[in-house]
């Protein structure tokens, strides 16, 4: 009975292999192009984006990396209605990220590399020797329409000093030189005081 | 992709414009001065209400705890937007900040006044921070109490700064950053930190902050206002608790006399002059909408400026969403270069369209300074008077274009309150967006209705406004008055019209 059980199943098993796609490159339905011989894990950072006439999906990998350590992002990028892959040169450049980059400052942009498309997918590798905030972007063009995605990268920890830091050391400075002055306000009233009984 | 929001239909529009033709007749007919008289009434009148509010405004504890719930919100915001899911969809602090307070703080003045001060997080953080004390007073607080310096002490800072927080949201896209929405936040508590501990009492509130004056500016046509029972009792009284506070009880933040109270522009709506009154003269009362721009409110050249500027930014609001302006954005951009260049476009295209309405209203007070025969009364004079009458403009469109991203894009506020700081989230899918967009808070025409009842209210109350402003212009019995303001009835009609046909066109969604 147990083998009728098991043959039964894997029949079944035949079958629904057999009716389902081939999808040996998929993870979770999305294409891991990142997965190497090191590692099957796939990306955690991941951006999914329809953009003008394309959508593209970009991936990190590490989604952490250290300083030093080789890290590299991928772009696939395809047509958004009849899904064809992009072929001409996408440029890499990266820049800086500061917390005040909201504030239009940004540091200045850096060329990473220039990819041509492999295997239905634009790779870049980098290598970052400072912890710090990067964005990398991808620039691309479809005739005259330029296209550019921004990637943000954190490699090692994140900065100890942000708004919340700067913050609560600007309302310290303020509240401790606030008492201060009130401080020597009430000293030189009571010093006052004094000289004037003293001169009476 | 930019989802759009669909405009206001032409069959929704027609009352706006049937009441617009309605109110040019009004406007333009010759005819007396206003003699109608608003008549407030006490809140006591009301059932439930009056007594709701009553007991709110006479324990100190209620207000506190409302304030320590707004303030948990506030740290959950800024937490969120330092620390949870950049994606703004996926975030509390950018749809509870934008979609849900933003919109509904502007709305709420057209229920409860500038209620929202009351309970305001910079201000209460402040105080915790200087006072060290949940709501008594501190008389030893660490203050300097230095006195606003003289040029200060207008709408002037709190005008610019709200030029600056719209240039913020539509220019940086702080709306669509949690991070950035955050370090705003923080960067106002700190401004209000720093306010409190060097001038005296909330000068902040009072001369800077540009929600708190938006709101005062709005609540001159709010059903509500806080005044004295009864003007005898404040004239005989000697003590003056609603302005110097007591033991316990703070001072009016804003230096208000409640005996002379006659504006909300400055009002905070704490609610201490209830408190500290030793008579218990002080209480929330109803009264007929607009009843303090038509006839309380003493005209002021920076408040009117400060009018101005609200007028031409909430329609500012309205271009910047709009298709061909994107377009504008993307070519300005392109022709600078891209890059910092692209900000540097968009404030220029921004001064250059809140320019327009200022030259226009600049170009009828000079029509009707011409036109009209005033006993001495110049251009500033004129200028100040009438500007009240663009008040319930700027207030209406702002509310009915606000209605549109409150009821179609608050969907999926439940899933950021359940994950506020997005764990695991990934961007919205595109199926997501169609259906956050297809899911709204009401039905689409009772959207419509209210837009549309709104806009014919601005309208109606505009030309009100305007008819009771120019009693204090024209001398008793002038028939040629209905001539004489024509050109502000003219430009009345342009700028609702302008407004409609903003709400007409298809909007970008926000988020």
């Amino acid at each position: 009975m147990t083998r009728v059980a098991l043959l039964c199943l894997i029949g079944f098993a035949h079958l629904a292999i057999g009716v389902a796609p081939a999808t040996a490159h998929h993870i979770l339905g999305r294409p891991a192009y990142n997965l190497n011989e090191d590692s099957n894990t796939p990306p955690s950072m991941q951006i999914e984006t329809l953009i003008g006439e394309y959508m593209v999906t970009g991936m990190l990998y590490p989604a952490f990396p250290q300083p030093g350590e080789q890290g590299r992002v991928s772009f696939y990028i395809i047509g958004a209605e009849d899904s064809n892959p992009y072929e001409g040169n996408v440029i890499f450049k990266v820049r800086d990220d500061p917390w005040y980059a909201w504030l239009g400052i940004e540091g200045q942009e850096e060329i990473l590399g220039t990819q041509r498309l492999d295997d239905s997918v634009y790779r870049q590798g980098f290598i970052f020797s400072e912890s710090g905030a990067y964005i990398v972007s991808a620039n691309f063009m479809d005739g005259e329409t330029p296209y550019i995605i921004d990637f943000p990268v954190q490699v090692g920890p994140p900065s100890g000093i942000g708004p919340i830091g700067l913050t609560v050391g600007a309302l310290a400075i303020l509240l401790i030189g606030v008492n201060l002055v009130q401080r020597r306000r009430a000293m030189s009233g009571k010093i006052r005081t004094t000289r004037d009984t003293s001169e009476r | 992709m930019a989802m759009i929001h669909p405009g206001l239909p032409f069959i929704w529009a027609l009352p706006i414009f049937i009441m617009m033709a309605v109110m040019a007749f009004r406007g333009l007919w010759p005819r007396g001065p206003e003699t109608c008289q608003p008549r407030p009434k006490r809140h006591h009148s009301l059932p439930i209400f009056g007594q709701i509010v009553d007991s709110l405004a006479s324990r100190s504890w209620s207000l506190v705890t409302l304030k320590m719930v707004v303030v948990g919100i506030f740290c959950l915001v800024i937490a969120t937007g330092l620390y949870g899911n950049p994606i703004p969809d996926r975030n509390f602090a950018t749809p509870i900040t934008w979609t849900i307070w933003w919109t509904l703080v502007v709305i709420s003045v057209f229920l409860i006044g500038s209620a929202w001060c009351a309970v305001c997080p910079w201000n209460t953080i402040a105080k915790w921070l200087i006072d060290h004390r949940l709501w008594k007073r501190n008389l030893n607080a660490g203050r300097l109490n230095i006195r606003v310096p003289r040029i200060l002490r207008n709408l002037w800072p709190a005008l610019l700064l709200l030029i600056g927080l719209t240039w913020l949201e539509l220019g940086l896209g702080v709306t669509a950053d949690p991070r950035a929405t955050a370090i705003l936040a923080l960067f106002v508590v700190v401004l209000a930190v720093a306010s409190m501990a060097v001038f005296e009492r909330t000068a902040f509130c009072r001369y800077f902050c540009p929600v708190g004056r938006t709101l005062g500016a709005y609540s001159q046509l709010a059903p509500v206002e806080l005044r004295p029972v009864d003007s005898d009792v404040c004239a005989s009284c000697t003590t003056l608790d609603c302005y110097h506070g007591t033991d316990t009880i703070d001072a009016c933040p804003t230096h208000l006399t409640m005996g002379r109270f006659a504006q909300n522009t400055y009002c905070v709506s704490c609610g201490a002059c209830a408190l500290s009154c030793p008579h218990k003269n002080v209480s929330w009362r109803m009264r007929p909408m607009a009843a303090e721009a038509q006839t309380d409110a003493r005209p002021h050249w920076d408040e009117a400026w400060f009018f101005l500027g609200l007028l031409s930014l909430t329609s500012f609001h309205g271009v910047s969403m709009l298709l061909g302006w994107q377009g504008l954005m993307g070519e300005i951009s392109e022709f600078c270069g891209g890059g910092n260049w692209s900000i540097v476009g968009f404030s220029v295209a921004m001064a250059a369209t809140m320019i327009i309405p200022v030259i226009a209203y600049a170009g009828c007070v000079w029509l009707i300074k011409l036109l009209g025969r005033f006993d001495g009364k110049g251009f500033r004079h004129i200028f100040a008077d009438l500007s009240f009458s663009l008040l319930p403009m700027a207030f209406a469109y702002h509310i009915a274009h606000n209605l549109n991203h409150f009821v179609r894009e608050s969907d999926g506020l439940g899933n950021v309150i359940l994950n506020p700081f997005g764990a695991g989230a990934e961007p919205l899918s595109l199926l997501e967006q169609k259906m956050r967009h297809m899911e709204m808070l009401l039905p689409e025409h009772m959207l419509f209705a209210l837009q549309s009842g709104i806009m014919v209210w601005g309208v109606w109350m505009a030309v009100r406004v305007l008819g009771y402003r120019a009693n204090d212009l024209f001398g008793p019995g002038t028939k040629s008055r209905g001539l004489a303001l024509a050109p502000m009835v003219l430009l009345i009609l342009g700028v609702t019209g302008f407004n409609t046909y903003l709400l007409m066109q298809d909007m970008i969604m926000r988020m």
